[in-house]
């Protein structure tokens, strides 16, 4: 019996040797990593080209793409951690990267850019514990789009492009009124409005939860304060949401809050169910700029209206490194390549994603290298009121700070559902939940 | 005959040997897939763990206490799921019940309308939900034109809290087309002489309802409630499809198998999500028990009463 | 009352039910129409109260087919569907099987539990389940944790069916053939089978119509979106594409195609199987 034992051990032995000798002698060769990312396949098209790039400029890895749905992306990947098979790297949704983090499950970025090499934008690191995970891919900022032609027939103003000539609450409120037209043709001014028959509303905004943050803000108040404590209970920040459901409920220039549940702004400015549409830059790639040349749509883009402050929000996937990668440094390395706006360029002249180098903001060599082709609206509308805006009005949306947001939106999504049908006021229900809401903000 | 003959207590044993091996997925299944899963289930809510943690962090009833008194999702999703199941149960019996009795009159087709009314049972859920999407939807769907035709306002039936679980309700009653099937099956085993002789008896339609139709169905009924109780308070997919993440959640989708699903699947918390779990399978031992208990009530009525 | 009033009334009362049947019946197919004439809208149109569509367009079939990758979908979901059917209307057989014919000790106790579990809802085994898959046999970016569970009988419910079924059949015939020396495997097959044909495809028409409705557990499991089965493809349109209601429409038609298909093949045995499950439980 001993004897047996120790032949199986001298064999173990052997295979274990064998394996690392084979493990050394296949360490000069391609190591394969894998990205994951969420989009459609167009999308996917482009970061494929990308990759055969990353792939003629070096030899030494290979990426593989791993396409998930949006809709169930942070599922997904945590399929994949309890099965211990996440990708080496990814994109990752913003309200999710600080709780993973948390856990463990994110790399340490800081040393991926060493001293004096040009990095990403500071407001666009997510950092934990004092250090970056991941930063934005990307820059995104909430705009104001519309649609030209409809203002032309009003015989409106349409929406300035430049912060300093935003739209106050009131200015914005009277000018959804004059675009939003009933059934018969009265707009919402008119003693004859009829709202519950109405062809097109003034404006709608996009149903994503989070984008609601930034009313808060510009009326000067916060979902959090700077160490991440919950300061939504404050009047300001209520007051703003109160304001928002106040479109439907009292003006009746948008639908309920929350009731366009798509997101694609394209198809109702080209059904004409509304006028203008509040919702991220990346719309101009992945629906404005197609609507533009499949259906003729003349849209136009601005700044938000403002109630106290005139600021946007920023924000942008995050491209992380995940802790459980085998191949860390070659995670990195291509993470940092991919990061460089020429190795991005196919996403960012489609004009769904903007540089994160703030040399594209000031340099007007840059800018019009980015901005000057025909999936974009007018230069100079896009310049001051998406280039400018977004660099001189733009506030990093609290997920790069603060953890548990989705909890926290999750929460307070649910807590204003009646508010936006006008069964409660905002005020009434945060206030009376506020105990809940800071409990999500705390992980429970 | 080459064969032998075998002892019958040898061909018993034999017989025994051979249940055990055809058996082995049963005994698999239950064991590895039902009761031990069961016990699991238990056993991790007691604990801290989240899918990459490396240890499970052992935190007795703490995720109970943490559902009951801090969970800001726990008791409206409570509420919710029970008037969904509710409403779903009733609805769909009373509506399957009917149509089977009117079918079960010598109507001309009847096998093609006991097809027709089958028909939205084979439709994947998936298909169903997008079918209704449309069918609800606040801008395209024919609901609201038909509102508006008529001057009415615009209602968000998927979208708004009032609305939301009887739209959710209707979903499932136009489903149970499989009801109508056996419940039509049900009456065609109803004794026709019981039924002629009531008549004869001069008695009305309503009291040949409840005096022969009803105790003959009570079981089919009570099993069918049974079953269709407890497949409607799992429900999930409509949350899945409907409450898309980063949108508007309305507690109204919260319910309790979309919750464990997002603590467990979205949120990672999984230890969390088999405290409420647990708590679920309670409370449906409790609502099969409590249905239990009234039937037999039914049943000894009825029995005494013929 | 007299006869000829009592005859009246009877009429009277086949037209109501005959009117109420067919108005509810339409009501029943109008969602199907209006999925199907939606199909062929455009967007706008959609949202109209027309019946038929004004120009119809079928090309929005092989525009929604770019989006929506229905070949791959459909393969993706026959190579989940095929292999549970087969298998798990065999293993049903065989448990069934032994439970109606075999015995040994402790079996009242094992169909106990058998059916026991038929009360337990298969949600709140989930997470267990789903780490064990997952984490301990490393089977997440793969179709087998929606497959190997079928495997152990096709679910008690199946299993339970089909004993039910064998029960039914009188002893003596497969005695006659034990006497004769059968083996107890060629007694099921050459002599029960044949009688219980109705039960295996209400069985395998069962296991279809489980693993065809599946979200959840797609959902759950599926990780890559080469993986995609029918119901998460369609998933797709109300997440990063918005609602484009007439290719979802044209979409959803194109889904729901397969099963109506069996469904008009298996017609018969669908109402029957029903039936039997809904009585003879």
């Amino acid at each position: 019996m001993k004897g047996i034992r120790n032949i199986l051990a001298l064999a173990l032995a052997a295979v274990l040797l064998l394996s690392t000798l084979g493990l050394a002698a296949f360490a000069n060769e391609r190591v394969t990593i894998t990205y994951s990312m969420w989009g459609d396949n167009e999308e996917v098209r482009v970061l494929q080209e990308t990759i055969d790039k990353f792939e003629q400029e070096q030899d030494r890895i290979h990426v593989e793409i791993v396409q998930i749905d949006r809709a169930d992306y942070v599922g997904t990947l945590n399929t994949r951690a309890v099965g211990n098979n996440l990708p080496d790297t990814g994109i990752m949704a913003e309200d999710a990267v600080l709780m993973w983090a948390e856990q463990g499950m994110l790399a340490d970025v800081s040393n991926m850019y060493g001293e004096g090499e040009a990095k990403p934008l500071d407001s666009l690191a997510f950092t934990f514990d004092g250090k970056p995970v991941g930063y934005s891919v990307a820059n995104e900022v909430l705009l104001l789009y519309y649609d030209r032609q409809a203002f032309v027939e009003a015989g409106v103003t349409p929406p300035p492009a430049k912060a300093e000539e935003a739209w106050d609450w009131d200015t914005f409120v009277d000018i959804a009124k004059q675009m939003t037209l009933d059934v018969n043709g009265n707009n919402a001014k008119s003693p004859d409005f009829d709202p519950n028959n109405i062809k097109r509303y003034g404006v709608m905004l996009c149903p994503d939860f989070w984008q609601l943050e930034v009313w808060s803000v510009s009326n000067g108040g916060a979902w959090y304060d700077a160490e991440g404590n919950v300061t939504i209970g404050e009047p300001a920040a209520m007051e703003a949401l109160q304001r928002i459901a106040d479109l439907y409920l009292v003006h009746h220039v948008a639908p309920q809050y929350g009731t366009n549940t798509a997101t694609n702004v394209d198809q109702d400015l080209v059904n004409k169910s509304t006028a203008m549409y509040v919702n991220g830059q990346w719309s101009v790639g992945v629906w404005l700029g197609p609507a533009k040349n499949s259906d003729g749509l003349d849209y136009g883009v601005g700044v938000l209206p403002y109630m106290k402050d005139k600021v946007t929000l920023n924000t942008g996937g995050v491209n992380v490194a995940f802790a459980t990668s085998k191949h860390p440094a070659e995670a990195m390395e291509w993470l940092k390549w991919y990061a460089r706006e020429e190795n991005a360029w196919g996403l960012i002249e489609g004009g769904i994603w903007m540089p994160v180098l703030s040399s594209y903001y000031t340099d007007e060599a840059l800018t019009r290298k980015w901005v000057e082709n025909p999936n974009f609206p007018p230069y100079d509308e896009y310049k001051t009121a998406v280039v400018d805006y977004a660099f001189n009005n733009a506030k990093p949306t609290s997920w790069y700070w603060v953890n548990n947001t989705n909890l926290f939106n999750d929460a307070l999504s649910s807590i204003l559902a009646p508010a936006w049908s006008g069964n409660t006021t905002v005020a009434e229900a945060i206030t009376a939940h506020l105990d809940q809401l800071k409990a999500a903000n705390q992980g429970n | 005959m080459a064969v032998t003959r075998v002892k019958p207590s040898a061909m018993a044993r034999h017989e025994a040997r051979l249940a055990k091996i055809y058996l082995i997925p049963a005994f698999l299944g239950l064991t590895f897939l039902t009761y031990l899963p069961l016990l699991s289930v238990f056993v991790l809510s007691l604990f801290k763990w989240t899918a990459i943690m490396p240890k499970p962090l052992y935190i007795g009833f703490n995720n109970y206490i943490r559902l009951f008194t801090k969970d800001m999702f726990f008791w409206t999703s409570m509420r919710v799921t029970i008037i969904y199941a509710l409403l779903t149960v009733v609805g769909s019996v009373l509506y399957s019940l009917a149509v089977a009795m009117l079918l079960n009159r010598s109507i001309r087709g009847r096998g093609l309308f006991r097809a027709i009314f089958y028909v939205p049972y084979i439709i994947p859920a998936m298909a169903i939900y997008m079918i209704w999407g449309l069918l609800y939807n606040k801008d395209f769907g024919v609901i609201n034109a038909l509102l508006v035709q008529l001057g009415q306002p615009r209602a968000g039936f998927l979208i708004d809290s009032k609305y939301i679980i009887p739209s959710l309700a209707l979903i499932a009653v136009w489903t149970s087309g499989n009801l109508i099937v056996i419940f039509l099956a049900g009456l065609g085993s109803v004794p026709r002489v019981y039924h002629e002789a009531a008549e004869i008896d001069g008695a009305t339609f309503w009291k040949r309802f409840v005096h022969i139709t009803l105790p003959f169905m009570s079981p089919i009924i009570f099993y069918n409630v049974l079953l269709s109780l407890i497949a409607n308070m799992q429900v999930v997919v409509p949350s899945l499809i409907y409450a898309g993440s980063n949108r508007t959640t309305y507690p109204e989708y919260t319910f309790m198998s979309f919750l464990m699903y997002r603590t467990g699947f979205i949120n990672n918390e999984l230890s969390y999500a088999s405290a409420i779990s647990f708590v679920f399978f309670v409370l449906i031992g409790l609502f099969t028990l409590v249905l239990f208990k009234g039937s037999k009530n039914i049943l000894f009525y009825e029995s005494g009463g013929n | 009352m007299g006869i000829q009033s009592r005859k009246k009334m009877e009429r009277l009362a086949d037209i109501f039910s005959f009117s109420a049947v067919v108005l509810l019946a339409l009501l029943v197919l109008f969602p199907l129409w209006w999925m199907f004439r939606s199909s062929l809208m455009t967007n706008p149109e959609i949202g109209s109260l027309r019946f038929f569509p004004s120009r119809w367009l079928v090309q929005n079939y092989p525009e929604a087919l770019e989006v929506f990758e229905y070949f791959k979908y459909l393969g993706n979901t026959m190579s989940i569907l095929i292999p549970c059917v087969v298998f798990g209307t065999i293993t049903a057989i065989l448990c069934g099987y032994s439970f109606a014919r075999l015995y040994f000790r402790g079996r009242a106790f094992v169909f106990g539990l058998c059916i026991a579990s038929l009360l337990l809802p298969s949600i709140v085994t989930l997470i267990p389940l789903y780490v064990g898959w997952v984490r301990f046999l490393g089977l997440g970016s793969t179709y087998w944790p929606l497959i190997l569970p079928y495997l152990t009988g096709g679910g008690a419910f199946n299993i339970f069916l089909v004993r039910q079924f064998i029960m039914t059949i009188p002893k003596e015939l497969d005695e006659a053939a034990k006497i004769d020396g059968a083996g107890s495997l060629r007694i099921l097959v050459q002599i029960l089978l044949p009688s219980i044909i109705p039960a295996v495809i209400v069985v395998a028409l069962f296991i279809f119509i489980g693993v065809w409705n599946d979200v959840l557990l797609q959902t759950v499991y599926i990780s890559n979106s080469e993986q995609y089965t029918i119901a998460l493809g369609l998933r797709r349109f109300n997440g990063s594409y918005g609602t484009d209601w007439k290719l979802a429409m044209a979409s959803t038609v194109l889904s729901i195609l397969p099963g109506v298909l069996v469904y008009l093949v298996g017609q018969k045995y669908f109402v029957e199987g029903i039936v039997m499950t809904g009585l003879k439980s």
